[in-house]
């Protein structure tokens, strides 16, 4: 999912620089600083969860688990996706330093998108909150296939080969992480029912 | 939390350990690499993506020193792909594995002296190295006659040393070759190095709060 280093031209690189700037800038406005321990698990969550591969089919697929870190911080996940992709390419060499803004744009814009979608409905009972949140563990993933079939747009030739063989690809990801948000909505509304009660407030 | 007990807290430990268990044997990084050494005036070259999966049908492309293309191919199932060198100098080898994924790697041409000094010592006795097998022979029979053979020469004896010591470091030159190749997964302490940032940044962040609001 991630993009590497000399892959993109300069002003797709410059674009996804500005946008990662704005969101992180939203994000940090939108912490409450009295919860930041929550923005820094989730970081270090988003973080290791690239580490897990599902190795089916021709490329090599992860989990990015952008949907639960959208669903739980709002806007805080543009910074909270920034420091976790930052330290991925310093020490895995996961995706790069100049890809950087595109690559948390692509994760994080996804990722706020599942939470004006279904950040009420996790609120709710136990089947809505099931379903709601496998929807935004497979659809933050969903989108974040699109947005990277878009920003190779300039690169690959045939484009739309290319998209479809991103989204196919990664269709056992989505599975995977709305089976992985569906149970951590769910574990987290029984043992720490608090964590929903002050969900962060909606910017816009 | 006064009804938050044990058992639902060790049910939910019990489950995250299990989750865990079962993802940590897909626990492989999310690069790709490419790795190219010579052999002789080939270059070979092996990519994959970290966590050892072979990227198959990838393409190479290699450039010069000026940036030019050479030439490119596509990497076959076991996701190599060689090529003769048209010219002993540095070369970048740029491996796309499509989706954004992208490697590279350079051959110095250190790389091809090490090769065509060890190429041009084995061209002196390459005419005598063609008769080798009845050669190797020979000096069985001259060992057991006690060393006294006058028809064994010096540069018989050199190419049969160099031969057997080729032969002998060909799986260690092997090993070698793997070992030099990029480790591709990161490993433990990289993982903690980057949550512990991640806890020093938010530990940062905190302070800042706490000192405002006391204030």
């Amino acid at each position: 999912m991630h993009i590497s280093e000399g892959v993109l031209s300069a002003p797709v690189l410059f674009t996804g620089g500005a946008f990662a700037a704005a969101g992180t800038a939203i994000g940090l406005k939108s912490i409450d600083y009295d919860r930041i321990a929550q923005v820094g698990m989730l970081s270090s969550t988003f973080f290791v969860a690239s580490l897990i591969h599902v190795n089916i089919g021709p490329s090599s697929v992860h989990l990015i688990l952008n949907g639960i870190v959208g669903l739980l911080l709002g806007w805080a996940s543009f910074p909270a996706i920034l420091v976790a992709l930052t330290l991925q390419s310093l020490f895995f060499q996961f995706g790069g330093i100049t890809a950087l803004g595109v690559n948390t744009v692509n994760m994080a814009l996804p990722a706020i998108l599942c939470y004006y979608l279904f950040g009420a409905l996790i609120k709710k009972t136990q089947t809505i909150a099931i379903i709601a949140s496998f929807a935004g563990g497979f659809l933050s993933v969903f989108f974040s296939a699109v947005l990277l079939g878009v920003s190779l747009i300039f690169t690959e030739e045939n484009f739309w080969e290319v998209s479809m063989l991103i989204i196919l690809s990664n269709v056992p990801v989505m599975i995977i992480e709305g089976i992985v948000t569906a149970f951590c909505i769910v574990f987290l509304k029984k043992v720490y029912p608090a964590i929903f009660l002050n969900m962060p407030k909606e910017f816009i | 939390m006064k009804q938050f007990n044990h058992k639902t807290m060790v049910t939910g430990i019990i489950y995250s350990f299990m989750l865990s268990m079962l993802l940590i044997q897909y626990a492989f990084a999310h690069k790709v690499t490419v790795f190219a050494w010579v052999e002789g005036d080939t270059v070979y070259t092996e990519s994959k993506f970290s966590g050892g999966k072979k990227t198959k049908n990838a393409l190479i492309e290699v450039f010069d020193s000026h940036g030019n293309k050479i030439l490119d191919g596509r990497t076959d199932d076991n996701g190599s792909f060689s090529f003769k060198a048209p010219q002993k100098s540095e070369m970048k080898i740029v491996l796309l594995a499509g989706m954004g994924h992208r490697g590279e790697w350079t051959i110095t041409s250190e790389d091809f002296d090490n090769e065509t000094a060890q190429g041009s010592q084995n061209l002196s006795p390459q005419a005598s190295t063609s008769i080798k097998p009845d050669m190797i022979k020979i000096p069985n029979a001259a060992l057991e006659e006690k060393k006294s053979d006058p028809c064994l020469t010096s540069e018989d004896i050199q190419s049969i040393v160099e031969t057997a010591i080729k032969k002998q470091l060909a799986p260690v030159k092997n090993k070698l070759n793997k070992f030099l190749a990029p480790d591709s997964s990161p490993s433990f302490s990289d993982i903690l190095g980057g949550i512990g940032y991640i806890f020093g940044l938010m530990g940062i962040g905190a302070y800042f709060n706490y000192r405002k609001k006391k204030e």
